[in-house]
């Protein structure tokens, strides 16, 4: 993984040394809350409902074990304990004192980490295929284009203080877990027919309260053009995108207005003037960056071991675990692994001290010491022999982390709720603890196969509920906390938007709704057909009359 | 009010032409670009320099339009976190090849001093005086950068290669 040079050492360092100040000069009253207030949030600090939140970000979710250990630290000095795992694959604590957020971010710059612009009206940070480098279904390794991302905008001097946030998702495989379609920008690495590497750049998708797809612009980008398009993107945004109204402000919003065509045709001009002007990185850079992403020297395994497959047969949880759980690699013999953060009847994305220790000790063992995050709140090992399954299995159920749901219904991504979030209308996690309660039999959830269900406690939507096969909403409704339906979306390279099904239900109620839907699904499913395919095949009136009738 | 130079070459001041007002012969006036675009350049060729008063929701066109006739230009920034204004410089300087002095006006932040010098200001009116310092740290904090700025001067991607240009 990319390791610091002096250079980008000096900057978070320096960094760290500018928020120290900040912080003085607001304690003594010389910067404004107002002015503040987009400082703090640059440097990933919030103020939630009851406490400050600060939000680090974790580079394209690849981080090492002892990036991960020091996380742990900081989880029990400064915090409760405990850290949440996001949806742009970051981590936050949620109770770090404002006078003690300097020397977090210090020991964060210690281990090569950092907080900057992981919230405020900039760049945000990069978001990247969970198993980039270690999957058999990728063209090439995204993440040195994220890398090369995330150094050109952090602290760009012309687009630090944009209309509105900004994201980025880079995907470099067939089957989409970046979710490009759904972000400002969204790039798949393409290689053309002469076998040159470029993006397909995607614009102007985006969730909260208008959901869009994105557009694509550019089938090919060059690969040495990569930063000057992005560029051309933002100043055309820049200038053009709404700033009197926040809810308008987003860079879907300037598309759907221009139109992709229109939109297109102004970066290409803009593009024109600059691409030829040292804005793109020299090519000795580029591979400088691809050299800390080589794939690691694996020794060679059996395509099968004989001591995961025995194991398999006599437990159940641990075979549910190996099919759900695990994901092919590129090297024979090896998988990678996600953690699931969704145990049933617990915080979805949360993760103690000791647990995150834990996941530390076992990469260090097993997988390289490299660790990641998905998009989906939960942890992944890469490159981890097959014949090592039972053993980590073992360790990760014994602290709780052994739960074998991924990809299945109760593996849900859950936004935080009125619970931490000073933008909620509804809580969200005791519904999705409800929920998994409701489906907590392991076989009962096999038989119901794939399915992503994600819910947000707003119309923010931080819990991607219009990408969800099943998505849920929290509303209010006259002071009671309501919960909308919604079916049919898609996060993945057939993103969809899911779309509501009719009046909302109470906090019961809903996993009611939710239970009735899974058993339509069962009732009408052909062979072999998950979910998400059946609702397609046969639309949403008999789900509705089932959800609805019957109430 | 203090002035302050980001790029250490002084500048003096000039004054703010008010709507109606007729400089006097020889002033360094700066005119509301609206005024200038509908009473042409030629109505203030009697203005010792003549500037222009740009509000950061000035389309880069329009400026396109007078913008040879000019010897500075004053972008307003409506709030700190307008940030057209880091654009218009961009272009003045890229697209335009604006050699006269850029300044800005309005509640500008000491905090952004470094990114307005980057994106090609040369000077900040400083509205509260015990900012200066502020401003003057904050111009200084960092010394190398991840982007080329709006001069083309050489990255950190460039340095690590030994590349200059």
């Amino acid at each position: 993984m990319y390791a610091y040079d002096k250079f980008d050492r000096s900057l978070v360092d320096i960094r760290v040394a500018e928020f120290r100040d900040q912080v003085e000069r607001r304690v003594k009253g010389d910067l404004t809350e107002e002015e503040f207030r987009p400082i703090r949030l640059m440097n990933g600090l919030y103020l939630q409902l009851h406490a400050y939140m600060l939000r680090v970000a974790v580079p394209y979710g690849t981080m090492s074990g002892d990036q991960m250990r020091r996380l742990a630290h900081i989880a029990r000095k400064y915090d409760k304990g405990y850290g949440h795992f996001t949806t742009r694959q970051n981590i936050q604590f949620n109770w770090p004192k404002l006078s003690e957020t300097p020397d977090i971010l210090a020991e964060l710059a210690d281990v090569e980490m950092h907080a900057i612009q992981t919230s405020g009206n900039c760049i945000r940070n990069v978001t990247s295929d969970q198993f980039a480098g270690a999957t058999a279904d990728e063209i090439a390794d995204p993440r040195p284009y994220a890398e090369l991302l995330r150094q050109w905008s952090s602290f760009h001097p012309e687009f630090s203080f944009l209309p509105r946030k900004f994201k980025f998702a880079i995907t470099g495989a067939d089957q989409d877990r970046a979710a490009v379609k759904w972000h400002d920008i969204g790039l798949i690495v393409r290689k053309n027919d002469a076998g040159e590497i470029g993006f397909e750049v995607i614009v102007g998708g985006g969730m909260g309260r208008t959901p869009v797809i994105g557009k694509t612009i550019r089938e090919f980008l060059p690969e040495k053009d990569f930063l000057s398009y992005q560029e051309a993107i933002l100043r055309v945004y820049n200038e053009q995108g709404r700033r009197d109204n926040k809810y308008k402000a987003r860079i879907k919003i300037l598309v759907e207005a221009m139109g992709a065509e229109e939109f297109a045709r102004q970066v290409e001009v803009e593009w024109e003037k600059i691409k030829d002007s040292h804005i793109d990185v020299p090519q000795e850079e580029v591979a400088r960056i691809q050299a800390f992403f080589q794939p690691p020297e694996l020794a060679n395994q059996d395509a099968t071991s004989a001591v995961t497959s025995e194991f398999a047969k006599k437990n159940f949880i641990f075979a549910s675990w190996l099919q759900n759980n695990t994901n092919a690699h590129k090297v024979q013999g090896y998988v990678n692994i996600t953690i699931s953060l969704k145990p049933h009847g617990g915080i979805p994305g949360d993760a103690s001290a000791e647990q995150m220790d834990l996941v530390a000790a076992l990469s260090d063992e097993y997988s390289q010491s490299e660790i990641r995050v998905s998009h989906e709140q939960n942890l992944i090992l890469p490159h981890v022999a097959l014949k090592d399954l039972p053993a980590i299995w073992a360790d990760l159920d014994e602290a709780g982390l052994g739960t074998a749901n991924v990809g299945l219904l109760t593996d849900m991504i859950v936004c935080p709720g009125l619970d931490y979030c000073a933008l909620a209308n509804a809580r969200s996690i005791p519904i999705a603890q409800a929920i998994t309660k409701r489906f907590d039999d392991m076989k009962r959830l096999q038989d119901i196969g794939p399915i992503k269900v994600k819910m947000s406690g707003c119309i923010n939507a931080c819990g991607h509920h219009h990408a969800g096969h099943i998505g849920i909403l929290g509303v209010d409704r006259k002071g009671q906390e309501m919960y909308q339906l919604l079916l049919g979306g898609s996060g993945a390279e057939d993103a969809t938007k899911a779309a509501i099904l009719g009046p909302g239900f109470d906090e019961h109620g809903i996993v009611d709704a939710l239970e009735k839907v899974v058993a339509v699904y069962l009732g009408v499913r052909e062979d072999g057909e998950e979910f998400l395919s059946t609702y397609r095949r046969i639309g949403a009136q008999v789900f509705k009359e089932a959800v609805y009738d019957a109430a | 009010m203090t002035l302050l130079s980001l790029t250490g070459i002084e500048s003096g001041p000039w004054i703010t032409l008010l709507d109606g007002e007729l400089p006097s012969e020889g002033d360094s006036i700066a005119v509301p670009i609206a005024r200038l675009l509908e009473e042409g350049v030629s109505a203030f060729a009697t203005a010792g320099a003549l500037g222009a008063a740009v509000p950061t929701g000035t389309s880069f066109a329009e400026l396109e339009e007078v913008v040879r006739s000019l010897t500075f230009v004053a972008i307003e920034f409506s709030a700190f976190g307008d940030g057209r204004g880091f654009s218009l410089a961009v272009r003045l300087r890229k697209d335009m090849g604006f050699k006269g002095e850029i300044r800005a006006v309005g509640p500008v932040m000491p905090d952004q001093a470094q990114f307005l010098l980057r994106s090609g200001f040369d000077s900040v009116e400083i509205t509260d005086e015990s900012r200066v310092g502020a401003f003057r740290v904050s111009l200084e904090r960092f010394n190398e950068f991840y982007q080329t700025d709006y001069m083309g001067a050489r990255s950190i991607a460039h340095a690590r290669h030994g590349i200059s240009q």
